[in-house]
């Protein structure tokens, strides 16, 4: 390559020392299709594919074995206690991620930033480690432990401990979403509600919400999607004890590990439907929101 | 005094923003608090609202202390320089809402909100949502928000910084009608000096953190009390060194020499001028068209300032010399300003 080439031509697309503008252009073409080919060809190779395997593989024997795999008792009640985790985890997190975000926003303290950096610290800690963390705290070895026992409250190898652990790997979902919202909010309509007399309720219900509603709605659906999926901090809490303590990833886990693949993928297959809706659901709050928002 | 306040002290971090504030404002009066950015107009104003709370200091409505009083139960009205109009409600419900808050009869919400809007002049807007509103509406209808639950003080935090030109010379007035029609005591920041000789009964001068002066604006022009005052307020130009200017008195040591445009006289050589023997020759550099005059630049005794002349007056064209006489200057130092008279003046009256 010439000197007078590179500077003709920008840096980025010329390889082979194409001069002229149209070839530039054309270029940027081939470029652009290629990207698009590289990013469909990934997207179906990564989740495409194996969502169709999943279905394929459960419907493989037909629609009768896959009823019967779903329907089994085990499954059930893992579909139940995922449910239960989730909603839990939702509505914990969801008042707690309105009175951070609140807190963050609104006002001035001294160590703002160490409260931030800490609502983000579930998803930075490996679940595995969180798993434990919560072992460690109320498990056998803990002081706490001869008090739970006394009032007779298991959280290890129970189902509290699947759920605090659920909550807690969900921790950060809403109030990060939240967050900016009410950040680029500011302060001003709040205060002036405030002057006109309103107390703090009113001016939440009839200022804040309104303007954090959607983001909300969203930051819902995301802890919602990952506390269904949550297998990590949820395995090492669990215990594994069937139809007591499994939720949904863990069955298909345990079907797995039994070489039972027609079950574990029906089972797989109520998780990527109960994915699929959220994803909808995902997208209607998105739209509406954008629309709402460009209002 | 309707309004007072008392030795107001406020600091954000080591930042005094307010430094030991006092002024009292009658009841019924348009006051404007006028000084540059960052002078603490602000802080002031979100301190008699209630927003923020001082350091120290009293802050005194209609004879009671209400420092311990809660921003909601102040009964002021406040409109936020961004205006912070309810985003999500429409004209109506935003100029309601102080209203629902006190839990008023439907028909006498209704009756008063409509009342509003056909007072702001935007009958049939009642069903907008802010964002479908020009600068100029938005601002009414924060106004007629504030207005609406009856408060007896209304402040104003540079009520028309976001709107162009001419439609803010129309509000400036409508504003100032309205407030004096209503009767309730106002208080209005900006940093804009013509709007506050224009709108206001009174001015309270500030400057970092500090009151430099308040009094009426034909007062504050005519006699400022500081350094800060004499350079800040009107179009001023300062000399190098006013002696070279002559018969004025020779103050000793200084810092500031200034002049106002009223202040010079300029003379083409043909003219007649009376004083003659003191004034300076000069060289025009510019002449402005100002609708009732014209501005001429003169370059003088190595200084640049302006006068204006008539419009009936011979013009005068650029490169032009011309003769200069300086009535007064205005001389400060440290803090103090003194006015000097040209002693051409004084002989004068001696004389006659
Ligand atoms: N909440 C705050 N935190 C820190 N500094 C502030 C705050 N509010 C105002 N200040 C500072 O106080 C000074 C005066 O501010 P302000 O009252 O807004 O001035 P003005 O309204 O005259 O422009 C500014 O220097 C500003 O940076
Ligand atoms: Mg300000």
């Amino acid at each position: 390559m010439t000197a007078e080439n590179t500077e003709k031509t920008s840096p980025v697309i010329s390889r082979e020392g194409s001069t002229d503008i149209h070839a530039k252009t054309a270029g940027s073409k081939a470029v652009k299709i290629i990207l698009i080919t590289v990013s469909v060809l990934f997207l179906f190779v990564m989740l495409v594919m194996p969502l169709i395997t999943v279905i394929y593989e459960a419907f493989r024997k037909g629609l009768v074995p896959y009823l019967e795999a779903i329907s089994d008792p085990d499954t059930m009640s893992a579909l139940l206690l995922t449910l239960e985790a989730t909603v839990i985890a939702v509505v914990i997190n969801t008042v707690f991620g309105l009175f951070a975000a609140w807190t963050i926003s609104k006002f001035r303290f001294h160590g703002k930033k160490v409260l931030v950096t800490l609502i983000d610290l579930p998803v930075t800690v490996s679940p595995i480690i969180a798993g434990l963390i919560f072992v460690l705290t109320f498990g056998r070895q803990s002081v706490l432990y001869p008090f739970l026992e006394s009032i007779d409250f298991m959280v290890v190898y129970a189902v509290p401990g699947i759920i605090l652990a659920t909550v807690f790997v969900t921790f950060p979902f809403i109030s990060r979403e939240i967050l900016p919202v009410l950040d680029a909010q500011g302060t001003d309509e709040e205060e002036a509600a405030a002057l006109m007399g309103a107390k703090g309720l009113t001016i939440f219900r009839k200022i804040t919400l309104p303007h954090i509603k959607w983001a909300l709605m969203y930051g819902i659906v995301l802890c919602a999607a990952r506390a269904m999926g949550e297998f990590g901090a949820v395995s090492v809490l669990s215990g594994h004890l069937r139809g007591k303590t499994v939720t949904l990833p863990l069955q298909v886990e345990i079907l797995f590990g039994d070489n039972k693949f027609m079950p574990a993928f029906a089972v797989s297959s109520i998780l990527v439907v109960l994915a699929v809706v959220i994803l909808i659901v995902r997208s209607i709050v998105e739209y509406i929101g954008k629309r709402r928002g460009e209002k | 005094m309707y309004i007072e306040l008392k030795n107001i002290n406020k600091s954000y971090g080591g930042f005094k923003a307010s430094d030991n504030v006092n002024f009292g404002i009658e009841k019924g009066k348009l006051v404007a608090l006028l000084g540059p950015s960052g002078s603490g107009k602000t802080t002031i104003l979100r301190m008699i609202a209630g927003l923020e709370n001082p350091d120290s200091g009293e802050i005194i409505i209609d004879g009671r202390v209400v420092n311990a009083v809660p921003a909601s139960e102040r009964g002021i009205g406040f409109v936020f320089q961004s205006y912070a109009l309810f985003r999500y409600m429409t004209v109506y419900d935003n100029i309601a809402f102080g209203l629902k808050v006190r839990r008023m009869n439907k028909a006498a919400i209704n009756e008063r909100v409509n009342g509003l809007i056909e007072l702001i002049g935007l009958k049939g807007f009642g069903n907008r949502y802010p964002s479908q509103l020009s600068g100029g509406q938005r601002q009414r209808v924060a106004f007629a928000r504030a207005l609406a639950p009856n408060p007896q003080v209304l402040l104003l935090d540079e009520p028309f910084a976001a709107i162009d030109a001419k439609v803010r010379q129309e509000l400036r007035k409508w504003l100032k009608d309205m407030i004096h029609q209503l009767g309730v005591t106002g208080i209005f920041v900006t940093h804009d000096q013509d709007e506050a000789i224009e709108v206001s009964d009174e001015i309270i001068v500030t400057n970092k953190g500090r009151v430099e002066q308040t009094g009426t604006p034909i007062d504050i022009y005519r006699h400022p009390a500081t350094a800060f005052t004499s350079s800040f307020f009107g179009v001023t130009s300062e000399l190098s060194d006013y002696m070279s200017f002559r018969s004025f008195d020779d103050i000793g040591e200084y810092d500031k020499a200034i002049v106002r445009p009223e202040f010079v006289k300029i003379t083409k050589k043909n003219e007649f001028q009376k004083y003659k023997s003191s004034a300076v020759e000069g060289v025009v550099r510019d002449t402005q068209f100002r609708g009732n005059s014209i501005e001429v630049t003169v370059n003088c005794n190595n200084c640049t300032f302006s006068a204006r002349r008539g419009l009936d007056e011979p013009a005068v064209e650029i490169g032009e010399k011309v003769d200069v006489f300086i009535y007064r200057i205005f001389v400060t130092h440290g803090d103090d300003v003194k006015l000097l008279k040209n002693n051409a003046l004084r002989e004068e009256t001696v004389v006659i």
